[in-house]
């Protein structure tokens, strides 16, 4: 592209002239230029050639061109009804398990309700009855029987952001454990991660990949919240074993350790805790 | 007249037969085809401007297909396998365009 003579405006002939320095480097120019086979205008500049029998071998690719386009046209077609079909069996499948839970979901409100009503009918209305309610009322909430709202503090914990796989630098469920344990010996009254509340009863455990709490898996970033005195939870969560855990845990490993305070927090109740013993009363 | 029936024929059969591709060629048809079309317009086009020879043809289609189909496996195998693709239909898409363009002149000279 320097000297005039090998200058853009240039036709390459097939024959004579001199090659052009970059001849073999201009894709583009080559592609918009040479768009037909250049063979085909070499052998018609060649005289009288006989015509050549070879009709048949035209023929044949041709066949096999029409067969390449019909065979990939059914492919295509084919699978696309088939992945559609999957795709909705499953997305109704889903949404089948989705209702099928809120209703399950719905009868265990239900049916707490009516364990509830029943207590309080069974129990009367006489001084004792009213101090074991009152016991059940201030206890329900600690064991994580009832839903439990109110100010407390959010730890918000993720893995640390290096790409290795090193299991060091992942949140693992044994340091979970540690911050909930933590949590609840700084005094929190009630505990959930993402969403799970945590019961006396409650496993956390690692599965795989993932960190489970009931046999439920966890998604990243892992959030911790804790209804608690929002005067006291985070200074007493830092001076516990649980705070200098973690601090180590971002300070060494870089993983995220963040806690702040919430004004209103609203945890739903575990809905593994179930009554498991019963008597009837005065027997 | 041989070439259109011939793709016809071709057509036919394909949906007759419906003959299924093994697997390991599949990601290789789509590909495979538009170094056909390439071929057919080019051939098209040399037809139209009278230097058409069946032998340049055949030997153009097949190898058309053969490298196109290559060019992809060879990606495939060194990971740059769909990069490849878009290559290849990048560069066959600008033939096929300036061809088509060149036979519109001819045929309807505009």
């Amino acid at each position: 592209m320097s000297s005039p003579a090998t200058s853009g405006a240039t036709v390459r002939t097939d024959k004579g002239g001199p090659r052009r320095v970059d001849a073999s480097m201009d894709l583009l120019n080559q592609i918009l230029r040479e768009p037909v086979d250049p063979d085909y205008a070499r052998l018609s500049r060649q005289p009288a050639r006989p015509r050549t029998r070879a009709g048949w071998r035209l023929a044949l690719v041709l066949v096999v061109a029409g067969a390449l386009f019909a065979v990939a046209a059914l492919q295509t077609n084919r699978a696309a009804p088939v992945q559609a079909t999957e795709r909705a069996e499953l997305v109704e499948r889903i949404q089948a398990a989705e209702t099928e839970q809120d209703t399950l979901r719905a009868q265990v409100d239900d049916l707490d309700g009516q364990i509830g009503a029943l207590r309080a009918v069974a129990l009367g209305d006489d001084g004792s009855s009213r101090a074991t309610e009152a016991q059940i009322d201030r206890l329900g909430p600690a064991v994580g029987q009832g839903p439990v709202t109110g100010p407390g503090v959010v730890v918000v914990v993720d893995d640390a952001p290096s790409t290795s796989s090193d299991a060091r630098d992942q949140v693992l469920d044994l340091d979970l454990q540690v911050l909930a344990n933590g949590l609840w010996q700084a005094g929190a009254e009630a505990v959930s991660i993402n969403g799970h509340r945590l019961s006396g009863l409650t496993a956390i455990r690692g599965a795989g990949d993932a960190i489970t709490v009931d046999y439920r898996s966890l998604t990243r970033p892992y959030r911790v919240e804790a209804v608690g005195d929002p005067r006291t939870l985070q200074a007493r969560l830092a001076d516990s074993p649980a705070g200098a855990w973690w601090n180590d845990l971002a300070s060494n490993r870089g993983m995220t350790y963040q806690t702040s305070d919430a004004g209103r927090l609203a945890l739903d109740s575990d809905p593994g805790i179930t009554l498991r013993y019963a008597r009837a009363v005065g027997r | 007249m041989i070439p259109l029936v011939g793709l016809a024929v071709g057509v036919v059969l394909g949906l007759l037969l419906e003959p299924t591709l093994p697997t390991v060629l599949q990601p290789y048809l789509p590909i495979a085809i538009v170094a056909a079309l390439d071929a057919l317009f080019g051939a098209f086009r040399a037809y139209l401007e009278g230097t058409f020879t069946d032998r340049v043809f055949v030997v153009s289609f097949v190898s058309n297909v053969l490298i196109a189909a290559l060019i992809v496996f060879v990606g495939d195998q060194i990971g740059v396998g769909s990069q490849l693709s878009t290559g290849v239909v990048v560069v066959l898409g600008i033939r096929i365009f300036t061809n088509v363009a060149a036979i519109r002149r001819i045929l309807f000279h505009a």
